[in-house]
């Protein structure tokens, strides 16, 4: 992974980053838009990128499917099966 | 087990067995192999419709578990033992297994044990004498547990908002699991979901859960685990009451949500859990936030950002219209300042128009001296200048002589004429 700011990434880096990450950035932008310490110009630029960012969790929500993966089925070291009763 | 005892007739018979019987008084008596001995009582037993099919209340004694998967143990009351065999396939089905001193009901058949001559209760089901004593092994495990400091709330660790991964230890078959998965994908398909099956009921079930669990706890990266079962009796959920299960959920790497049965069932896995579910479904619901709310949280805080970029721009332009109004509040001072300038120019006008006019005053007076000694003010007063042809003015009779032009130069207008003749005095005729 990158250590470079969310921000920094492009769209398809930013679709590679975990959800919440997506969340929490998103929620920084809009915690320093609303403290209201930033220039006009920054703020301008901070509300393009929460833009980007929301757009980027609504994509993430349409597109998820979830993921299984079952321990001792793939060859998982020391996984057997247990016999199984409901 | 024993090898079969071979006939006596194809070897001899070690000493004592070798003691022929007493001679009886009447026939022949018929010598039996050990092995016919023990085939014929096991066939009698066979016979009995009663032996095939007893319950039998005791106390279980000394239970052994060889690694065969079997469960041998004697059963006993007050007077009498008889020994039990609980084969691995039963075995996995009871609930709670057979434990020293507890008092069991089983069910099952008498038969003889040939290979070594005993006949013995083979064990098809067994369930605890009822269920007080479950209820007395769980309060007294779930005291000494308490004790243990495993229940504490201090221990309890905050369930994570976002688990990127989430461990599920369940049986894969059944509604469980299924309840689980479907509760995720409507909620949360963000999720990955690591599943490590497990059988959850029969005596089997404790050791199996805690294997379940500990490969979990070898994963990386897991930020949540849940342990699920669905409802059942309280023999049935007795794998979460065992204390190597309750042990293990509480060493937990990562913070466990244990949803066991319907709501009104607590296991003292719930006790050990970091959070405690009501039901499996809810275990999966507790461990994720709501996907579904989302898209609607996503919308505010993108609606947030826009109120906030508006707020700064609204201030913005507040602002220039306070500094604006601030200029303009500046502007009075300005014109005072203006106006205390002009009354200055004006003081300075009037001192310096008043310094003008005392020295217009003094020039004019000086004028008027300068005109008392001017030829002019002279010649008003009657005076006259005589001046020679050449301009000289004449001050004495002699600088001209008889006959020579002169210019008498009166206050108005000139008179020229001619000298007709000169003499000294006469200055004082005009004092005359």
């Amino acid at each position: 992974m990158t250590d470079r700011p969310i921000t920094d990434l492009s769209d398809d880096e930013l679709a590679q980053r975990p959800f919440d990450e997506l969340v929490v950035a998103l929620q920084q932008v809009v915690q320093r838009l609303e403290a209201g310490s930033a220039g006009l110009e920054e703020s301008i630029e901070l509300y393009k990128q929460g833009l980007r960012l929301h757009g980027a969790c609504e994509a993430r929500l349409r597109e998820a499917e979830l993921q299984i993966t079952e321990l001792g089925r793939r060859g998982v070291v020391g996984a057997e099966p247990e016999p199984a009763e409901g | 087990m024993a090898p079969e005892q071979p006939s006596l007739w194809d070897q001899p018979p070690s000493e004592p067995e070798a003691e022929p019987p007493a001679p009886a008084p009447r026939a022949t008596p018929r010598i039996l192999r050990v092995t016919d001995l023990n085939r014929r009582v096991r066939s009698l037993l066979d016979a009995d419709a009663v032996l095939a099919d007893v319950w039998v209340e005791g106390e279980v004694s000394q239970p052994s578990f060889p690694p065969s998967g079997h469960c041998f143990f004697t059963l006993k009351d007050a007077n009498s033992q008889v020994r039990c065999a609980l084969f691995r396939e039963e075995l996995g089905r009871v609930a709670v297994p057979p434990a020293h001193g507890m008092n069991v009901i089983v069910h099952g058949r008498v038969r003889a044990y040939e290979a070594q001559g005993v006949y013995q209760l083979y064990v098809e089901s067994l369930t605890p004498a009822g269920a007080g004593d479950l209820h007395a092994r769980y309060e007294a495990l779930r005291a000494q547990l308490t004790a243990a400091g495993l229940f504490d709330d201090g221990r309890k660790r905050p369930i994570p908002r976002w688990p990127r991964r989430i461990g599920v230890v369940t049986s894969p078959v059944g509604a469980v699991w299924r309840d689980i998965t479907n509760v995720l994908r409507r909620r949360y398909p963000l999720v990955e979901l690591v599943l490590s099956p497990t059988a959850v009921q029969g005596v089997t079930a404790a050791p199996a859960i805690e294997r379940a669990l500990r490969r979990l706890y070898a994963q990386e990266d897991l930020d949540t685990i849940i342990l699920a079962r669905g409802g059942g009796s309280l023999e049935d959920l007795w794998p979460f009451n065992e204390e190597r299960v309750v042990r293990t959920v509480a060493e937990a790497p990562v913070p466990i949500v244990v949803g066991v049965g319907h709501e009104s069932d607590v296991t003292l896995a719930d006790f050990a859990a970091d959070l405690r579910a009501p039901t499996p479904s809810a275990a999966a619901e507790l461990a994720t936030p709501d996907g579904t709310q989302l898209p609607a949280i996503l919308g505010r805080l993108r609606d947030r950002s826009g109120s906030a970029l508006l707020k700064l721009a609204a201030d913005r332009r507040r602002f220039v219209d306070a500094e604006r109004r601030a200029l303009a509040g500046l502007a009075p001072d300005i014109g005072a300042a203006r106006q205390r300038t002009a009354e200055l120019v004006d003081r300075g006008g009037r001192v310096l128009a008043d310094r003008l006019e005392r020295r217009r005053l003094v020039l004019a007076a000086t004028a008027d001296a300068l005109r008392t000694l001017s030829p002019t003010a002279t010649l008003e007063r009657g005076y006259a200048v005589a001046r020679a042809p050449d301009g000289r003015i004449l001050r004495d009779a002699s600088e001209t002589a008889a006959g020579e032009p002169l210019q008498v130069i009166l206050s108005r207008g000139t008179v020229e004429t001619r000298v007709e003749r000169t003499r000294a005095g006469g200055t004082e005729e005009l004092l005359r």
